[in-house]
């Protein structure tokens, strides 16, 4: 079930008046288990069920890690859980991908191999869900999580609709607390989650969809050389297509579950203002940052064996980061493209340590468009099918590729343009702040005049549930 | 937040009455979903329509039912080839029906592009689509009938900023509009032309000279030789042929039949589709390759009466009288398709 779709309004309506309307805490967490099962069943039901038994595994592998008596059974089984996690998130999201490139591997050894196509069907939210499930088992080994004795806890914590197919990542450390007691319903928590997801709707629906994709598909699409106005405008679509994809979804899902009384962690902090890489790293998906560097970088060692080691530690991170957002080579290289800007960035600071000249405001502003420079090169590998469809993009974005063609209207070239400089702007305005207080300081007037235009923009658009990109992932 | 949804309820009111006002009434959108819903209605012996905008406009499903005696689906899809349904008919093993497919040479012969990918659209929703979007477009189908300003094609933000008089770089390979809202549609996908297309006024004439930058074939494309595109392109055509005749057969092995339809095309756009696509070369090889009978509007007097108001479609009166006299020639064809 979409966000973007009728049924999810109706959907979400009635979830919402049942809730609270039910005394029993109880009995209203076996609604949203039931609501969230709905919601992921909606799509395809049988994975509803491969989506219960990766749940109820964790339940009992966090209680066998708690229960161990040493640490090498504590360790086993952890070891257990990643292995069943990853093996299942392998098989049905990167099978053909491990196929293909044996294949290719073996044909340079001169060794014919044809494996058949795995008819295999992703299912849906598989990465997110995953790694909400992974986070309890990782965190209970950790002892930063006491394991849960309620498999209905737990599975609502993995299932929980709002952010069960698109993120953010949930750890249960974060979330089963707040099903130890039930929240109160407060008219203002109820009104900036509506208002919220509001905006992820206008971010989705409005911005992504109707403003920015047209001229993203048109450019990654074509199949020539391209003048760089139009390469340039392709690109810069790209980069607010899919930050108001996901950044509208997180929106919504943190709106969904404030509604519900729930808090959800940011999973974006205006990263297109970001200075540098690392910077963008806490500003960008933030929840799948934190993960990888949780459970991934600090494991590995961190940056606590030396330089040469810290830097492959994120290469490694950023490799593993790449691949979790497709099974493709040229999300790896998206990966590596920000895992090498982490690493000269390291080195850039390191020589100039705390320069005086790097906290003016033109120093910060121009390495703050630097890196948004970088990050649509980046950009160009995540979006395109291709190799051969990155580097002609790249080309024509540099004006290497000679006469290329004009293939935008000048209003959709007038258009992005528009949509990126608010985009920009809103994101430097308010890079040190965060959303709620930012709107907690305009006159409630303002507030409900755009929370009107919102509204009516997405009347207007009417939208035809396309589904969000962060979803194949 | 009542103030919000209040004004907001206002505001989406005065939208209504303004796009009422300028002649829209609450019609369905003719959608993936939609089509999905229909082709889910085909039964084994259904008399099933397919193709492109003529047959969706210029047939009248009560007609065909009163000549043929069964009621007809309509799958025919604006702007579409109809090569993808026919296969996808074919593949239907219990398929065993009547098939009236309309040939209009430009789209069927498309090799690819948005004619085919229309087709593709509504053929993979109905194959993937889930109970959540079965549900959205119930609610979807209930709204579209009583609000005016859901009219996906024209009414929508991204339709309103396209129809800003910008005029685009010199040079630009930037397709034409599609023309805008000229019919309405109902639950089972019968397409009527709204009468303000019917009469001589600006909506017709905006309508009419929009069909000829969209069949006129684009510029070729600059990064293939001119030679590799040419000879790519007859091979295509060639494929089609032959995959239009793989898909006939296999209906006809099961007993089914299928029937080509050239519906009427008039004025400036009669003459650039003859020009382009000339009868021998597309319509009349079709026949042969396929071996199924076809109508060809010109070849009865009493079809080639009809003028189409915008050059591509008849109105909605005239849909009813042209399906009543074309459905005699139906029946002799799909008597002689044994």
């Amino acid at each position: 079930m979409l966000f973007n779709s009728l049924i999810f309004v109706v959907f979400f309506s009635v979830v919402l008046a049942a809730y609270w309307g039910l005394r029993s805490w109880e009995t209203r967490k076996n609604l949203l288990l039931v609501a969230s099962y709905v919601f992921y069943g909606a799509w395809n039901p049988p994975f509803a069920l491969l989506l219960f038994s990766t749940t109820a595994l964790d339940f009992f592998l966090g209680s066998r890690i708690a229960a161990a008596k040493g640490p090498r059974a504590r360790k086993g089984w952890m070891i257990a859980s990643v292995t069943s996690n990853l093996s299942m998130l392998g098989f049905f999201k990167y099978g053909n991908f491990a196929l293909d490139n044996t294949k290719w591997c073996l044909a340079h050894l001169g060794v014919a191999y044809n494996p058949p196509h795995l008819g295999v069907l992703l299912p849906i939210g598989i990465s997110f869900y995953t790694f909400h499930s992974l986070s309890y088992t990782l965190d209970v080994y950790r002892g930063v999580c006491a394991p849960t004795r309620s498999l209905r806890d737990f599975t609502l914590a993995v299932s929980f609709f709002p952010q069960l197919v698109a993120g953010p990542i949930v750890r249960a450390a974060d979330f089963l607390p707040q099903l130890v007691s039930p929240p109160v319903l407060r008219p203002n928590q109820l009104s900036w989650g509506l208002c919220m997801m509001t905006l992820g709707m206008f971010e989705k629906v409005v911005l992504a969809d109707t403003l920015l994709s047209g001229s993203a598909d048109a450019v990654f699409g074509y199949k020539g050389t391209l003048q760089p106005l139009d390469a340039w405008t392709g690109v810069l679509a790209f980069s607010g297509q899919i930050f108001f994809d996901f950044a509208g979804y997180s929106t919504c899902a943190i709106g969904a579950a404030l509604c519900l009384g729930f808090h959800l962690k940011d999973n974006f902090r205006f990263p297109y203002a970001a200075v540098g890489f690392s910077d963008f790293s806490r500003r960008w998906h933030i929840s799948l940052s934190t993960f990888l560097r949780d459970f991934l970088y600090i494991p590995l060692g961190g940056n606590r064996r030396g330089p040469a080691r810290a830097a492959i530690n994120l290469v490694i991170v950023m490799f593993i980061g790449g691949l979790w957002h497709g099974a493709a080579w040229t999300f790896v290289v998206w990966g590596l493209i920000h895992g090498v800007f982490l690493m000269m960035e390291r080195i850039f600071k390191a020589v100039t340590g705390d320069a005086e000249f790097s906290h003016t405001l033109a120093t910060r502003l121009l390495l703050g468009l630097g890196t948004y420079a970088v990050v649509c090169f980046a950009w160009v590998f995540f979006r395109a099918s291709t190799f051969p469809d990155a580097a002609r993009i790249l080309k024509s974005m540099l004006g290497a590729a000679g006469h290329g063609d004009a293939i935008l209207g000048t209003r959709a070239i007038i258009q992005v343009g528009a949509v990126i400089a608010a985009l920009l702007l809103a994101h430097w305005t308010m890079r040190d702040s965060d959303l709620e207080s930012t709107v907690a300081r305009l006159p409630r007037v303002l507030i409900a005049t755009i929370w009107t235009l919102m509204l009516s923009a997405i009347l207007l658009t009417q939208g035809s549930g396309n589904a969000f990109i962060y979803f194949q992932f | 937040m009542l103030a919000t949804s209040l004004v907001t309820l206002a505001l989406a009111a005065a939208w209504e009455i303004k796009c009422r006002s300028w002649g829209y009434a609450p019609t369905l959108n003719d959608t993936p979903d939609l089509w999905a819903m229909r082709r889910n209605a085909v039964k084994p012996d259904s008399v099933v329509i397919i193709g492109d905008s003529r047959a969706w406009f210029d047939l009248d499903l009560d007609e065909v039912e009163r000549g043929l005696g069964s009621r007809p689906v309509q799958l025919a899809i604006p702007g579409s080839c109809a090569y993808p349904v026919l296969a996808d008919l074919a593949d239907d093993k219990s398929f065993h029906g009547t098939v009236i497919c309309s040939v209009v040479p430009i789209m069927f012969f498309a090799p690819g592009g948005p004619p085919v990918q229309n087709s593709m659209d509504a053929i993979n929703r109905r194959r993937a689509q889930t109970v959540a979007q079965k549900a959205s477009n119930e609610i979807g189908m209930f709204l579209e009938e009583h609000i005016a300003f859901l009219k996906e094609d024209d009414l929508t933000l991204g339709e309103l900023l396209n129809r800003l008089p910008i005029p685009n770089r010199a040079g630009a390979l930037v397709g034409p509009p599609l023309p805008p809202y000229f019919e309405t549609e109902d639950r089972e996908r019968r397409a009527r032309m709204a009468p303000q297309c019917a009469i001589p006024g600006p909506l017709q004439d905006r309508v009419k000279y929009g069909w000829l930058p969209l069949f006129t074939p684009p510029p070729l494309p600059t990064y293939i030789p001119r030679d590799v595109f040419l000879g790519g392109m007859a091979q295509a055509v060639e494929a089609r042929f032959r995959d239009a005749a793989s898909a006939v057969h296999r209906i006809r092995a099961r007993g089914g039949k299928v029937v080509f339809v050239r519906f009427p095309v008039s004025g400036e756009l009669r003459k650039l589709e003859d020009q382009a696509t000339p009868r021998t070369g597309r319509w009349d090889r079709l026949l042969k390759d396929t071996g199924a009978p076809g109508i060809y509007f010109t070849d009865y007097p009493e079809l080639a009466s009809f003028t189409c108001p915008e050059w591509s479609h008849l109105s909605a009166s005239d849909s009813v009288e042209f399906t009543h006299l074309l459905v005699p020639h139906l029946r002799q064809a799909i008597g002689s398709a044994l």
